[in-house]
């Protein structure tokens, strides 16, 4: 019987996992499919993030799995195979700050969500977010930010989006350790957005996807 | 921002006694007088009167004016953390690539930030914990600051000089590539440092004669944080919990009496007996309760303890969500640690930590920024009506005192109300 996969990642096994994998590949499996299912365990993984079941250490060492799973398995892809994404996320810490942890932790659940995430990075100006949307034609944008500065920030990079008019064409979501309600209101955002799970459910309900 | 324009005092007057003992009073669940009002405030002061957070890193004599004239003028029952206005000149002298930081590299007004890199790579434990002071000096101060990077050409320290050796390694210092320009860098740079220092003991000075005591004589780290924050950053650490847990555990062992030791040192030195702690990894949403009681609270506890045997209050910053560690700060000894809290269920705080620590904290970073003084005031009045039964309260902002960006007016309202509200 072939082992699952699925539940095998989901629950952090990282060298079974990795062994069910390369089996499943020597056995002359479908990759697409082993991706597939590992992707079905980062599902699971993000419902109990978002349970409060698992945290962030859970996450990363998830991330590090899946990474290895797919170097094993990316060989043997057809060169044409490319899963179609989700929808495309503009994202990144806005300016003044250069804490990536909330950043990376959205880009890499947008990622494994299916979403084609362009990671502008730390200390992003507001003019280079409009330049990634209008090269881009992303119709969603994420602000993230940790310090109290990035209030303003955030508000300057939407008004930027507003003068370049580009602001009906996007959907903003922000987010970060000290971002409410409150925060969305002043920054002028579509949402704020609690942790990881709540930007993934953001996107695909702005995507139409949920 | 603009500056500030009144200059009064708030409030009503008081005395360096009065204003530690209405401080300790609070710490250790006793009435007092009056609800402390005590911020750690970082980089408001100095915006307050009208200056960059550039300007406040570069020049120490304007620095420490305006930190005068704000500390006045809010009246507050302590000194805010003066220390934690790091030297921007020095910090650019040596080159240091761990932090980044307003009038270098960041903007004027953003806030200095640690760059949370791998400082100590994955495969390194065996090499770390055989000899942390090697590799200290030959693997992490090179990656952290440009100055030290001759010194990753030492050999492991214990066989750097011995016997017959031990008179000619003094040729390293002269003859090894970059180490004479590392060597007169060094010296430029602490001769900066020593301007910087004695300005900062000046203030110290000024500020205790204007009848205000610096609210801590300096920090020290938790060993899980030093390790996970401060060496291996984020990613790796969280990885090395999943993938070499027993390493981790011995690491942060290691590091233990350094942490003791640095609280201890900097007691003694500046004869204020109040340790700031600042807390990362530990709340909730950084790791589940079980990797808490694993890695976390036993290094954390034992510091703690330690500090209160030798008679320093320790002041634990605990920034981000607390509430499901309440249960563990519960262990701790009644009235003896000055937790600083940032987000946490009062309603269970009060249940599980009323009798063992008192309350420092919590009017919220959008509050102060976005609020009106109205809003503030009625925040910080509910938090003495909420807590004032017992008097275990001292009134300052959450995660990091207050910030920066916050509007002046909203400030002096968290100030007025206290004065107000807060008389027992």
């Amino acid at each position: 019987m072939a082992k699952d996969l699925v539940n095998t990642l989901a629950d952090l096994k990282e060298k079974e996992a990795l062994k069910i994998a390369e089996d499943r590949l020597s056995a002359g499996e479908e990759p697409l499919k082993i991706l597939e299912d590992a992707r079905k365990g980062m599902e699971i993984v993000g419902k109990r993030f978002a349970d409060g079941e698992y945290f962030i250490p859970e996450l990363v060492y998830s991330g590090e799995i899946l990474k290895r799973i797919t170097e094993t398995v990316k060989p043997k892809l057809a060169k044409a195979t490319k899963i179609k994404p989700q929808g495309k996320v503009v994202f990144g810490t806005v300016a003044g700050d250069i804490h990536d942890i909330g950043k990376d932790i959205v880009v890499f659940m947008l990622d494994v969500n299916g979403f084609e995430v362009y990671d502008l990075g730390v200390d992003v100006p507001a003019q280079k977010f409009v330049e990634k949307i209008k090269e881009s034609g992303a119709p969603i944008v994420g602000l993230s930010g940790f310090l109290t500065l990035t209030y303003d920030s955030m508000k300057q990079t939407i008004e930027a989006i507003k003068v370049a008019d580009l602001r009906d064409k996007v959907k903003v979501m922000i987010g970060g350790g000290q971002i409410d309600e409150e925060i969305r209101k002043y920054a002028g955002a579509d949402a704020y957005g609690k942790d990881a799970m709540a930007a993934v459910n953001l996107a695909k309900k702005w995507t139409g996807k949920e | 921002m603009s500056p500030r324009k009144g200059t009064k005092p708030i409030g009503t007057p008081s005395t360096y006694e009065a204003r530690e003992k209405r401080f300790y009073d609070a710490v250790s669940l006793t009435k007092p007088d009056r609800v402390p009002i005590a911020s750690f405030a970082v980089m408001f002061l100095t915006r307050y009167s009208g200056l960059t957070n550039a300007e406040a890193m570069y020049d120490y004599d304007k620095m420490a004016k305006v930190w005068k004239q704000s500390t006045q003028r809010l009246n507050w029952d302590m000194a805010p953390l003066h220390q934690s206005m790091f030297p921007g000149p020095v910090m650019e002298m040596m080159g240091l690539k761990a932090f980044k930081w307003p009038g270098y590299n960041l903007a004027d007004n953003a806030l200095y930030q640690y760059v949370e890199n791998e400082y100590m790579m994955a495969d390194e434990y065996d090499e770390f914990l055989a000899d942390p002071g090697s590799f200290t000096i030959r693997k992490v101060l090179p990656r952290m600051a440009s100055v030290f990077e001759p010194l990753a050409i030492l050999p492991p320290l214990p066989f750097f000089a011995f016997g017959y050796s031990v008179f000619t390694v003094v040729s390293t210092f002269a003859g090894i590539p970059g180490f004479p320009q590392m060597m007169e860098t060094l010296i430029k740079t602490g001769r900066e440092m020593n301007r910087y220092n004695a300005a900062q003991a000046q203030l110290v000075k000024d500020l205790t004669s204007m009848g205000y005591p610096c609210i801590t004589g300096g920090f020290t780290f938790t060993a899980c944080d030093w390790l996970c924050v401060l060496l291996r950053g984020l990613k790796g650490a969280m990885l090395d919990m999943f993938q070499q847990p027993d390493k981790v555990k011995a690491a942060i062992e290691l590091l233990v009496p350094g942490t003791i030791g640095l609280a201890v040192a900097a007691a003694q030195m500046t004869g204020n007996r109040r340790i700031m702690i600042p807390l990362w990894r530990g709340a909730a949403g950084f790791m589940s309760d079980k990797h808490f009681a694993e890695f976390y609270w036993p290094s954390l506890k034992q510091l703690l303890l330690a500090l209160v045997e030798q008679g320093i209050t320790p002041m634990p910053w605990f920034e981000g969500d607390y509430t499901p560690r309440l249960k563990y700060l519960a262990e701790l000894p009644p009235g003896k640690v000055a937790g600083h809290f940032d987000r946490v269920d009062k309603k269970k705080f009060k249940e599980i930590l009323g009798n063992v620590m008192c309350f420092w904290g919590d009017v919220p970073p959008q509050l102060l920024v976005t609020g009106t003084p109205e809003k503030v005031k009625d925040y910080v009045k509910e938090l003495i009506d909420f807590f004032g039964d017992t008097g275990g309260l001292i009134v300052d902002g959450a995660v990091e005192g207050i910030p920066a960006e916050a509007k002046p007016e909203n400030v002096e309202a968290m100030t007025e109300a206290v004065f107000e509200y807060g008389v027992y």
